[in-house]
């Protein structure tokens, strides 16, 4: 078993590559320009194509047209960009074709700034774009999972031919690890959808427009049918500690290692924390949180953003159970300490609005 | 970003001085104001490099300013995202840092919304050339009184050195480790080919030419183009060096003067002739060429074909040309827009709005 200590930003390019992906599209942000900088360094070593778009709206129609011509495609970036791509990744969708998207999440809105944030939920997760898709989005909390989860995202892309897409924090992102890669590379399986360029797909069309109504709602239900597939088998979740937890702490990325530390010192103090983290964000594993709301008293789910993944806990959880809210924002990571001490709240009153002001407040009311 | 940075006691030994006035931007109907450069520094800390080619464009703008007698509050500096940029935030007057290669479409609802403004837009070669691209065409193209300088550094210097659409072919960075294999584009040849009014080039080093540029772009009514060769001595250091050192650039380089001959060498004893398309350089009473075989630059010609042929000339085959290349006149676009809406006033009248909108064939429910 060999190591390489790595960046997880590098990671996703070893990963891809070994993936069967065979071309790289992207532009240059912060925090996510070393994904675009180790594409353009392997690319070309595994024989494939790397090219450095004008902007992010082209990245994305680069990698529509390499994708419609049946590569394994990708593309890298951050908030900003992704804002851009989802007219992109629209059509993609729209027109059933497989590519993996790496989202390294920086402080937004606007310009904001390039620390790590993970505000880009809704617009990732929910789709930002316009119309009736869906992507699937998978979470890595670390440079092993860079790379195991961006290999999944190309079988599931493909699986479902559908954009995938690897969300991460701008920790994760710029973070080294020890990375255990697998040691054989795998090919892109054969995709006769697509248009080759040879005679057996000349009648192949890939298109996603249907001017009547009709063949338009088919269409539409002919992806919600495959999304419900998706939704019904692909989830992922890692749950620690949560068999006997009575306050079960829910995040991803970087704070779920985060909670993993307080839910271990909350432990010793006696408490029975527990941390659910969802690995798949779309679909997201809402089954298994409603069943763990069978036997704990309230949930606490901390993200760094304003609350975007927490609208999907609460309709998971359905009213059943309280679920606290805790956030920073702006590039600011809470502590382990911080997120002890919410904890401790949290198992003595249940529930708690921290760092909410009044208006959200009542936002974010029982 | 949008702030008024006034400085405030700055501000009010000024009042006394600045005379309201509210036509025109470019210094016609002011009462003069007498400024200084400091009067359009600022408090805040410059962030570019020690040695960056920006601080000279800096200086050299905040030279030109007091020079137009325009009061603060009617000027505007807006940028893109990158290191020059930053621009705004080190000018004593109204500053945005808007979006990466908006500027130009922002700068135009700024001029629409607010003639009397003086606009300038601040941007680089990945800014206004990449993702920026159309914007800065069709900018150009409306002939919108906007005063636009691009700080060409033939990088993208913000996200730490990967190439830009006018890094030299086969250039070696971040995002292009073998070299680059995408060819460069000419920010001037793009210009002419948007039909803007005013085209020129200058350079960091150069400061008094610099500044002579800086106060033409200002001067001219219209889409003004103002490109400068920026060193980035992080990124791309020494980029332009082969040509612009103090040792060489007689020789290498040639400053157009209207209506003058294109000469240039320590003795000025070479020029340029154009027999049909192509130019060649020449030397003065050898082969019985004489000054009258020299070309003689117009840069009031409304068809730019000649200044787009010297736009285009490159070092080591040509000198490369510094100056302006095109001033010509054209209304611009918020003339003609002022005049639909006089002349439709005239034909039907200033009217009530709400007359207007409810002039159609309207009916009424009961
Ligand atoms: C949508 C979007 N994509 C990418 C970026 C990252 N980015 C900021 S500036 C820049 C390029 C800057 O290069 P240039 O315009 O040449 O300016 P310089 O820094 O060289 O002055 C990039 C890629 C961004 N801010 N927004
Ligand atoms: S990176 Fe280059 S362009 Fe940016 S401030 Fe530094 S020297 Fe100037
Ligand atoms: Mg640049």
């Amino acid at each position: 078993m060999t190591k390489e200590l790595i960046k997880g930003n590098e990671a996703v390019v070893k990963a891809a590559i070994l993936a069967g992906c065979r071309s790289f599209y992207g532009y240059p942000i912060t925090p996510a320009s070393e994904i675009t900088e180790a594409a353009a360094r392997y690319f070309p070593l595994a024989g494939g194509t790397f090219l450095q778009a004008e902007s992010e709206i082209a990245s994305i129609n680069m990698v529509y047209g390499a994708a419609a011509a049946g590569e394994r495609t990708m593309t890298a970036s951050s908030g900003p960009g992704i804002s851009l791509m989802q007219e992109g990744i629209s059509y993609l969708a729209g027109s059933e074709l497989p590519c993996v998207i790496v989202d390294i999440t920086r402080g937004g809105p606007g310009l904001g700034n390039i620390a790590p944030e993970q505000s880009d939920y809704h617009q990732v997760v929910k789709g930002g774009g316009h119309g009736n898709y869906r992507t699937i989005v998978l979470a890595p909390n670390s440079v092993q999972e860079m790379c195991d989860l961006t290999f999944l995202a190309f079988d599931l892309a493909d699986k479902y031919r559908n954009p995938a897409i690897v969300m991460t924090d701008g920790f994760i992102g710029q973070m080294m690890e020890p990375v255990e890669f697998p040691t054989t590379s795998v090919e892109a399986p054969a995709r006769p959808w697509a248009v080759l360029g040879n005679a057996e797909t000349r009648n192949n069309l890939i298109t996603s427009i249907y001017m009547s109504p009709d063949e338009l709602e088919a269409h539409q239900r002919h992806l919600e049918a495959k999304y419900a597939r998706a939704n019904r088998g692909e989830e992922l979740f890692e749950a620690y500690r949560t068999d006997d937890a009575e306050v079960i702490t829910i995040g991803y990325g970087i704070v779920s290692r985060i909670l993993k530390t307080a839910v271990d010192q909350a432990r010793e103090m006696g408490i029975k924390a527990g941390l659910f983290r969802p690995i798949t964000l779309w679909p997201f594993p809402d089954r298994q949180i409603d069943i763990i709301a069978d036997w704990t008293k309230s949930f606490m789910v901390v993200e760094l953003s304003n609350g975007q993944m927490v609208d999907d806990v609460r309709l998971a959880v359905n009213g059943r159970r309280p679920v606290n809210f805790y956030s920073r924002g702006g590039g600011n990571v809470p502590t382990v300490d911080e997120l002890l001490g919410q904890l401790i709240k949290v198992s003595e009153d249940s529930y708690v609005r921290e760092n909410i002001s009044e208006s959200e407040e009542l936002f974010w009311g029982v | 970003m949008s702030h008024s940075g006034f400085n405030d006691s700055a501000e009010k030994d000024h009042m006394s001085e600045i005379a309201h006035t509210t036509d025109g931007a470019n210094g016609e109907g002011q009462t003069a104001v007498k400024l200084t450069r400091k009067d359009f520094q600022t408090d805040q800390e410059v962030r570019w490099c020690p040695g960056c080619g920006d601080y000279s464009i800096l200086a050299q703008v905040q030279k030109v300013m007091p020079e137009l007698g325009i009061p603060r509050e009617n000027i505007v500096f807006i940028s893109g995202i990158g290191c020059s940029s930053r621009f705004p935030y080190y000018m004593n007057t109204y500053g945005f840092h808007t979006i990466h290669g908006r500027a130009p479409a922002f700068a135009t609802g700024v001029k629409l919304a607010n003639p009397k403004l003086q606009v300038w837009v601040i941007t680089g070669d990945g800014d206004a050339l990449s993702i920026g691209g159309n914007h800065f065409i069709h900018a150009l193209r409306r002939n919108i009184d906007l005063k636009i300088i691009l700080f060409n550094n033939r990088i993208y210097g913000l996200t730490k050195g990967q190439y830009s659409p006018t890094s030299e072919l086969g250039k070696k960075n971040k995002s292009a480790p073998m070299g680059t294999i995408d060819y460069p584009i000419n920010p001037l040849s793009m210009a002419f080919a948007a039909e803007a009014t005013f085209v020129a080039r200058s350079m960091d080093i150069d400061p008094k030419h610099l500044s002579t540029m800086i106060e033409r772009l200002a001067h001219h009514k219209g889409s003004g183009f103002l490109e400068v060769y920026q060193n980035c001595n992080i990124f791309n250091d020494g980029t332009f060096k082969s040509f612009n050192e103090r040792e060489v650039r007689d020789d290498r380089m040639i400053y157009l003067e209207n209506g003058k001959p294109l000469l240039f060498g320590k003795n000025k004893d070479k020029g340029i002739h154009i027999d049909k398309v192509k130019p060649e350089i020449v030397a003065i009473g050898e082969n019985g060429v004489t000054i009258d075989d020299i070309l003689v630059h117009d840069e009031n010609a409304l068809e730019p074909n000649l200044s787009y042929i010297l736009g285009r000339m490159q070092f080591p085959e040509y000198p490369v040309p510094m100056g302006v290349f095109r001033a010509v006149h054209k209304p611009t676009y918020e003339q003609m827009l002022h005049g639909q809406v006089s002349k439709s006033i005239s034909i039907s009248g200033a009217g009530d709005i709400e007359k207007l909108i409810n002039a159609g064939e309207t009916w009424e429910i009961n």
